[in-house]
């Protein structure tokens, strides 16, 4: 009777679950569609913006660990994807909105060429090896002397013949929900099955019949795809970028978004990219001091959610749970 | 003459600075697994310490080189104790610990002095000279200095009994703790070492280069180049790769012009990673 009834509530909980996650996710994107309806201010729209951006390039970062290997070198693809369409667009002239998805799939050639030289390498021999790739493409944008090199890239064409920021901020909203839910349906497809497989156990995926490199540089193909579209993006709505906004402390802080959202869900590195980017904003007066709240946060995470903030509503609810059960756990733990 | 001379001893100040620093960083990761993304800030903050001893308090050189690697062993002993050791040896986590103490270090550098460059004075002045060549006094110490840390550490690794205890551990752990090794004091003083070598090229190379808040991005590149190409658990091997790297980047300038030197020395680097992984002399590693 009391299995029967746990058995129940477990099933109200799941459809309670089920309506909550589309109710909460409409909310949210409800929220962010009539969000410049209410604030004109240009500076939260702008930071806004630019939140969207990293939330995708974040994503992307994510979508290629779940095949095992860790890239650091995915603020370096951002940086070809702007770099390539700044170029196209600056030199020949071409439309932005045409430069943006050519600059986009010329990042994915790339990064699947990539991929394909770095497939003999696994686990920290690749993330080294992807480390020392993105050092070496600022290299040499620096050294190209039609990229500014030192001192930036100015005077890229817009993307909107407008000041304004409402157009960007519902381009890049709109972009943004392009690409998370083209990686959701990536990730949870045979595909992303496939390559769960191969971050289990690389030797296991190819004794029943998996190309491990092939699936490797797919979704190598795949997360720089939709980084260099994003960046591509970015180039044409700052109109000036240097090569520092795409180094190693820049890839850096795209896995610290990854890692303090937590690498084991989707939403990780949706929550984490939010929560860093909008966390200095509340201490806009102490802007010097800014990075201390981001390493704060870092330090939380650490040691009370190493899981990263996503695992924070099943802490909480643990947390709650044992303090009911207090004493059956204290007698558990001590025989 | 005078140039090649020039290029020579500039490559091998290079070179011992950078094997000092490697050094650090690969004690830390062949025992511990800690890939110490910390350790170009705490090159950059010994640097620091070293400009405010010796500028602000008028300190003799060899007395602040001592009091600054005090400290930073300190630090490092601290971090070691309140920090690394909690995180139990999970990667994500101490590469997050890594890049906190990196923020943590660079923006209160970043606050203090701003964008301001300064050099710590030489160690030595005049210039000695030959018929044939000329160098600064302050060059050859440098130099010696590197030479003697260097036999020091080396001597420390194969002949004390701490250095032997930090060799086992980085062949097998488990099999180090089960022969009665007491790992946490192990941990601590490669924390200690590892900080204070970073700590004495940047102290170094402050008076050799300039001082700068981001100074430690660089050297930390050259860092993970040399223990890559050296190999994880090789010692020996860092010091080779360190001359092979010192001798390209002072000597690769003197023909390519600036960032092109540096993205052709990346490309031998990425090159000689694709066909041994593993490095020179190291092993691979599974994580």
């Amino acid at each position: 009777m009391k299995r029967m009834s746990a058995e129940h509530q477990n099933s109200i909980n799941k459809s309670k679950e089920k309506i909550a996650k589309p109710v909460l996710l409409a909310v949210l994107i409800a929220f962010f569609a009539l969000f410049p309806l209410f604030v004109r201010s240009p500076y939260y729209l702008h930071i806004l913006s630019l939140t969207f951006i990293y939330t995708v390039a974040a994503v992307s970062l994510r979508t290629i660990t779940i095949s095992g290997q860790f890239p650091l070198a995915h603020g370096a693809f951002m940086g070809i994807g702007a770099y390539l369409s700044a170029l196209m667009a600056k030199f020949w002239g071409w439309l932005p909105l045409l430069c943006i998805p050519l600059s986009a799939l010329a990042t994915a050639v790339i990064g699947m060429l990539v991929g394909f030289l770095f497939s003999r390498l696994r686990s920290l021999h690749y993330a080294v090896g992807s480390l020392f790739f993105g050092i070496g493409v600022i290299y040499i944008i620096y050294a190209f002397p039609c990229t500014g090199g030192y001192t930036g890239m100015m005077g890229i064409p817009r993307l909107f013949q407008t000041a304004d920021k409402m157009p960007y901020y519902y381009f890049f909203l709109v972009l943004a929900l392009i690409s998370i839910v083209a990686l959701y349906r990536f990730e949870f497809s045979h595909i992303g099955t496939i390559l769960k497989a191969i971050a289990q156990s690389h030797l296991v995926a190819s004794s029943v019949g998996i190309n491990e490199a092939w699936y490797r540089v797919l979704v190598n193909g795949v997360g720089c795809f939709f980084v260099g579209l994003i960046g591509a993006g970015y180039a044409h709505y700052n109109m000036a970028m240097s090569p520092t906004a795409f180094d190693f402390m820049a890839t850096l802080w795209l896995c610290m978004y990854v890692l303090i959202g937590g690498i084991t869900s989707f939403a990780g590195p949706i929550i984490g990219t939010f929560f860093l980017f909008l966390l200095p904003e509340f201490v806009r007066d102490l802007q010097e001091y800014s990075p201390y709240f981001s390493a704060l946060l870092l330090l939380i995470v650490i040691f009370f959610m190493p899981r990263g903030l996503v695992s924070l509503p099943a802490l909480l609810k643990s947390y709650f749970l044992k303090r009911g059960e207090g004493e059956r756990i204290s007698n558990v733990s001590g025989s | 003459m005078g140039l090649l001379f020039n290029t020579v001893i500039n490559s091998l100040i290079l070179s011992s600075m950078y094997i000092l620093a490697a050094l650090g960083f690969a004690f830390l990761f062949n025992m511990l697994r800690i890939f110490n993304l910390a350790h170009g800030a705490i090159y950059m903050i010994g640097g620091y310490i070293g400009y405010y001893f010796i500028v602000e308090l008028g300190m003799n050189h060899w007395l602040a080189l001592l009091l600054t690697t005090l400290l930073v062993a300190a630090f490092g002993v601290f971090l070691e104790r309140f920090l690394f050791r909690r995180l139990k040896g999970d990667f994500n986590l101490n590469i997050m610990a890594c890049v906190f103490v990196a923020v943590i270090l660079q923006t209160t550098v970043n606050i203090i002095v701003g964008d301001k460059t300064m050099a710590i004075p030489s160690f030595a002045e005049g210039v000695f000279r030959t018929a044939l060549f000329s160098v600064s006094y302050e060059r050859l110490v440098t130099f010696a200095a590197g030479l003697f840390l260097l036999g020091a550490i080396i001597w420390f690794v194969n002949k004390t009994r701490i250095g032997l205890q930090m060799q086992a551990i980085a062949q097998h752990r488990d099999g180090a703790i089960l022969q009665g090794i007491d790992i946490n004091r192990v941990s601590a003083v490669a924390f200690a070492l590892g900080c204070a070598l970073a700590a004495i090229a940047g102290i170094f190379l402050g008076a050799y280069l300039r001082l700068s808040p981001y100074m430690g991005d660089l050297m930390l590149t050259k860092v993970v180049i040399i223990f890559m190409l050296a190999g994880a658990g090789s010692i020996t091997g860092i010091l080779i790769t360190g001359l092979i790297l010192g001798t390209l980047s002072s000597v690769l300038p003197v023909f390519i012009s600036g960032a092109a030197s540096d993205a052709v020395i990346i490309a031998i680097v990425i090159i000689i990673l694709l066909i041994r992984p593993q490095g020179f002399f190291g092993y691979q590693v599974e994580m």
